[in-house]
């Protein structure tokens, strides 16, 4: 069980301080200097990076979505997790994803994040009212919620736990070679989580935004078709 | 083999039932992938066009599909490492 569960490092005022985080703060330190290095010299690989997620966000989402409103979130969620499921092939290093705190979280901050940018394009009512119509849904409807956020951080946390667990017993059986292969088979699977996990989430903020693009539709027609009656009275 | 003390016997129990629920939460999830891969690779073959469509509604629904089997896993790691049963009844 030992190499399941994360190992306290030390602790600050009690407070344990597991590989895990420390694996965090590393990554984010890279993720920093990687970005600010970016940023000062090579702007064209920025550009690069941003248009490839881009893309992959506007691929899932409806046509006229307006991407860039959802990208730092959805962005620093697939930076953030390409670089942590890789993260374990590199010496003293374990993954961060491999402990199911860090995945729940994401999946937390996916699962507000929702709601936030429901209720911030629809208004509260508005985005009440589409959750809850008609009200008999509504049960359904935070069960639904309930159960995709746990799917989604148990998804990332298994994949990651399981691949880095083969490498483990591999090596602790033939430390020899036959580690490679399975190594470069947990970075595919690393990088295809981190891929799914993007792409779940901005399929979840799109089916709280795409209805609301119908509604404004809906409400345009009906405004126009008030204006147009109104000009036929008064022509007439 | 009913002559084994009782922890013994939960463990052994749970050795071999996670050994037969880890094969078929391995083998039915696998077929299930194969099946979705060959209608999408019949529809990618049919209309190149819309292949980059079927990639993306492919790999999202092998994820959901391949999250059945991590489940299995991970409640058989839970039941052999940390089996629940022996730490309630036999401390």
């Amino acid at each position: 069980m030992d190499s399941v569960t994360p190992q306290v490092i030390f602790t600050i005022f009690g407070l344990p301080i597991t590989d895990t985080v420390i694996s965090t703060w590393v990554i984010m330190a890279v993720i920093i200097v990687f970005a600010w290095f970016i940023r000062k010299y090579k702007p064209g690989i920025a550009e690069i990076i941003i248009e490839s997620i881009s893309g992959i966000i506007a691929s899932v989402m409806p046509d006229d979505t307006k991407v860039l409103r959802f990208l730092p979130i959805l962005g620093t969620l697939a930076l953030f997790l390409m670089i942590a499921n890789i993260f374990s092939i590199f010496p003293l290093m374990v993954a961060p994803t491999a402990n199911i705190n860090t995945t729940f979280a994401l999946a937390i901050v996916v699962f507000f994040a929702v709601h936030v940018y429901g209720i911030f394009v629809r208004g509260f009512w508005g985005y009440v009212k589409n959750v809850a119509t008609p009200v008999f849904i509504l049960p359904l409807e935070i069960i639904s919620q309930v159960s995709r956020t746990i799917s989604l951080s148990i998804r990332l946390f298994g994949n990651i736990l399981s691949t880095d667990l083969i490498v483990a017993i591999i090596f602790s059986l033939i430390p020899f070679f036959l580690p490679l292969p399975l190594a470069a088979l947990s970075i595919l699977t690393g990088v295809l989580q981190a891929y799914i996990f993007t792409v779940l989430a901005s399929l979840y903020i799109a089916s709280a935004v795409e209805v609301e693009e119908k509604e404004t539709e809906r409400r345009r027609l009906k405004r126009e078709a008030k204006l147009s009656s109104q000009l036929t009275e008064r022509i007439n | 083999m009913w002559e084994l003390d009782s922890p013994t016997l939960i463990t052994v129990l749970t050795i071999m039932f996670s050994s037969i629920g880890i094969v078929l939460g391995c083998v039915v999830p696998a077929i299930m992938e194969g099946i979705a891969t060959k209608h999408a690779l019949d529809g990618m073959s049919r209309q190149p066009d819309a292949a980059n469509d079927l990639r993306t509604t492919l790999l999202i629904s092998m994820a959901l599909l391949e999250s059945t089997a991590i489940y299995v896993l991970l409640v058989i790691l839970i039941l052999i490492f940390a089996n629940p049963l022996l730490d309630r009844f036999f401390v």
